[in-house]
């Protein structure tokens, strides 16, 4: 038995440190690991008594051998998982890099004016660009499609988790998730054929009536009703991106433990006062979550928008007047572009991913003020 | 028997102690049953709590004493499936009642937990939600309220320099006690602590009970637990419960010195649970 400690112990290293600690192991503690070996082979104490030199037969128990094999897994590993989160690094400088390259004759031509004038005349000599229009349009659609998505998706949200009969449950949140499934070109096309006749003849009329004569409403719901609208291509996004916003509310809501809202409810709470005071300040971090995930979807969201905004650059106060996004300009004349023209959609792309960076960053500085707020 | 007089010797200082008057009923449990779908939860339990005294639950897990528990502020009603017949009534209001308004009744009966369930909002207004569901106050008459609920909750000194620190910032012990200024400062007439102290060290075990003793002036008092020293030391009525039956309610002292049935003294003497 002597051999297999001393075996063990010459792994572990021959550094003269080790010199007592070995002399000490190997005479006093080596019943002791002798039986704790046994035990992890899987052999009865009964069985060691009697045949105590049947390790030996079989060879020392290589403890290193067995962990040298799972350094070179860890170190695989390592590597992959390691290679996997550099190659974001790398497509992410990648991307940046190729934009600011394809972008860079446009930028040199128009400089920061790009960015306040409204005109985008691609075909004039020289080409006249500017990105207001499409800026304004990408924030403006986003804008009003988080003002209907985040309170309709919240909803279906608290619905679903506290108080939807359990019968409910699952087709509403089938439903739910089969929203997000929906390729965007469906969306547009509905959003054309469908969803744009019904508003242009029921609620634009109906809006542009209410607010007639009202001092800053009546601008923004102003007329005449139009099939392709600022207005059309929110709605639309809002129902896209209201899955992500739902069904991370659902997950993040289902992690309140029951205690903390059995406690509300205790001192008296209704479920609208147990929500709106513990679940959603619970969740708080995880919904701003979601509804940035959304936003990220809304603001670069392309072939529904391209099918129902009306692709005008012209900027009007109305949401029911034709607009257009970054994206959906890019897409719909891309094909067609040369030149400067191109590299002028190029630096539209580099804006837009710009425009998104801050947007996110913004909720991010937006979520440590909570933080800060709620003092932790 | 060995056994028993070895208990009732290290209980002898329970014997001497006189049990207090026989209190008016607060809580009356009449022919109560419970049941968690088809399982039978809690077999015919009849039982009253006396006002501003305190009641023990003691009995091995899942004997259904926290059910009850739960019972005595409908906090089953939250999920499906669960169902009660009997009589149960608080003063005069049957609790049982399916048009009763939970809020209200719930306001009348509160809850301290497990665990420490601070609300994720300050301290101050973990203290204050509480009251603003009730009553509209000003802000001067708020912070009195508050102050008076966390001293009700031995906690104001700990705290009265960092009211708007979050709940969850202070100590296990400390958001226990949080937990029951809360509760008391909704005025309510009952408290159910349903094992208060199971996830506490000892000394804020020893903050908790003193606390329990004082809230017995002016509270009618129901507590779980599954430590037989605290029924023995905060408690002036003991119930003890086994497989959903109540197997005997009766005087703290008495159970613990000479109870009656044998599973009890099996029980307290530590021969089961």
């Amino acid at each position: 038995m002597r051999s297999i400690v001393q075996t063990l112990l010459r792994r572990a290293g021959t550094h003269k440190n080790w010199a007592p600690d070995q002399r000490r192991t190997a005479s006093g503690a080596s019943g002791r690991k002798q039986a704790y070996i046994k035990r992890v082979q899987g052999i009865g104490v009964a069985e060691m008594a009697v045949e105590s030199n049947v390790i030996d037969a079989a060879g020392p128990y290589d403890r290193a051998k067995a962990l040298s094999a799972f350094k070179l897994g860890d170190l695989t590993f390592y590597w992959i998982t390691r290679l996997s989160a550099i190659s974001v690094l790398l497509i992410l400088g990648g991307i940046i890099i190729s934009l600011i390259v394809g972008a860079f004759p446009a930028m040199k031509e128009y400089g920061f004016a790009f960015l306040w004038t409204q005109r985008w005349a691609p075909s004039a000599d020289p080409p006249v660009l500017g990105a207001l229009g499409p800026m304004y349009g990408t924030l403006v659609t986003s804008f009003i499609a988080m003002l209907i998505a985040i309170p309709v998706g919240l909803g279906i949200a608290i619905f679903l988790t506290e108080l939807c009969p359990q019968w409910l449950r699952r087709p509403i949140g089938m439903a739910v998730e089969l929203l997000a499934g929906i390729p965007s070109i469906i969306y547009g096309m509905w959003g054309f054929f469908v969803l744009g006749p019904f508003l242009a003849n029921t609620f634009q009329p109906f809006m542009i009536k209410i607010f007639d004569g009202v001092p800053v409403l009546g601008a923004i719901f102003a007329g005449p009703p139009s099939y392709l609208s600022l207005f059309n291509a929110a709605l639309i996004l809002a129902i896209m991106v209201l899955p992500f916003i739902t069904s991370i509310s659902v997950d993040v809501f289902k992690t309140v433990p029951p205690v903390l809202k059995e406690a509300a409810y205790g001192v008296g709470c209704t479920t609208w006062e147990v929500v709106r005071s513990v679940v959603i300040p619970y969740t708080r971090v995880g919904i701003i979550g979601g509804v940035m995930l959304a936003l990220g979807r809304a603001l670069g969201e392309t072939m529904a928008v391209t099918f129902i905004i009306g692709n005008s650059f012209r900027i009007s106060s109305s949401i029911f007047a034709p607009g257009t996004t970054i994206s959906a300009a890019i897409a719909s004349e891309f094909a067609e572009s040369d030149g400067l023209h191109q590299s002028g959609l190029i630096l539209l792309g580099l804006l837009l991913f710009v425009l998104t960076f801050f947007v996110l960053a913004g909720a991010r500085l937006m979520l440590l003020r909570l933080e800060q707020k709620a003092g932790k | 028997m060995t056994d028993l007089s070895v208990s009732v010797s290290s209980n002898a200082h329970l014997a001497s102690q006189q049990p207090l008057p026989e209190a008016p009923a607060k809580v009356t449990v009449r022919n109560l049953n419970f049941y968690y779908g088809e399982h039978h939860a809690l077999k015919n339990i009849n039982l009253t709590l006396g006002t501003n005294r305190v009641t023990a639950f003691i009995g091995p897990s899942g004997c259904g004493k926290s059910t009850l528990l739960r019972i005595f502020n409908r906090m089953y009603d939250l999920y499906p499936g669960q169902r009660v017949t009997g009589q149960l009534m608080l003063d005069q209001t049957n609790i049982l009642d399916p048009k009763l308004d939970l809020n209200l009744l719930r306001a009348r009966v509160g809850m301290v937990f497990q665990k420490p369930t601070p609300f994720p909002m300050t301290i101050y207004e973990n203290i204050a939600f509480g009251i603003r569901l009730y009553e509209k106050i000003s802000k001067s008459e708020m912070d009195d309220r508050v102050e008076k609920a966390l001293r009700g909750g031995a906690l104001w000194n700990e705290v009265k320099d960092k009211l708007n620190a979050s709940g969850l910032s202070l100590s296990g012990g400390q958001q226990q006690r949080l937990c029951i200024a809360r509760t008391v400062a909704v005025r309510p007439e009952v408290i159910l602590f349903d094992e208060p102290c199971s996830a506490l060290d000892p000394i804020s075990t020893a903050k908790v009970e003193e606390l329990i003793q004082e809230l017995s002036e002016n509270y009618t008092i129901a507590i779980v637990t599954h430590n037989m020293q605290q029924a023995a030391r905060v408690s002036d009525k003991t119930a003890f419960m086994y497989l959903g039956e109540l197997i005997e309610f009766d005087d703290t002292s008495k159970i613990f010195t000479s109870p009656t049935d044998r599973r009890t003294q099996d029980y307290i003497t530590g021969r089961f649970g």
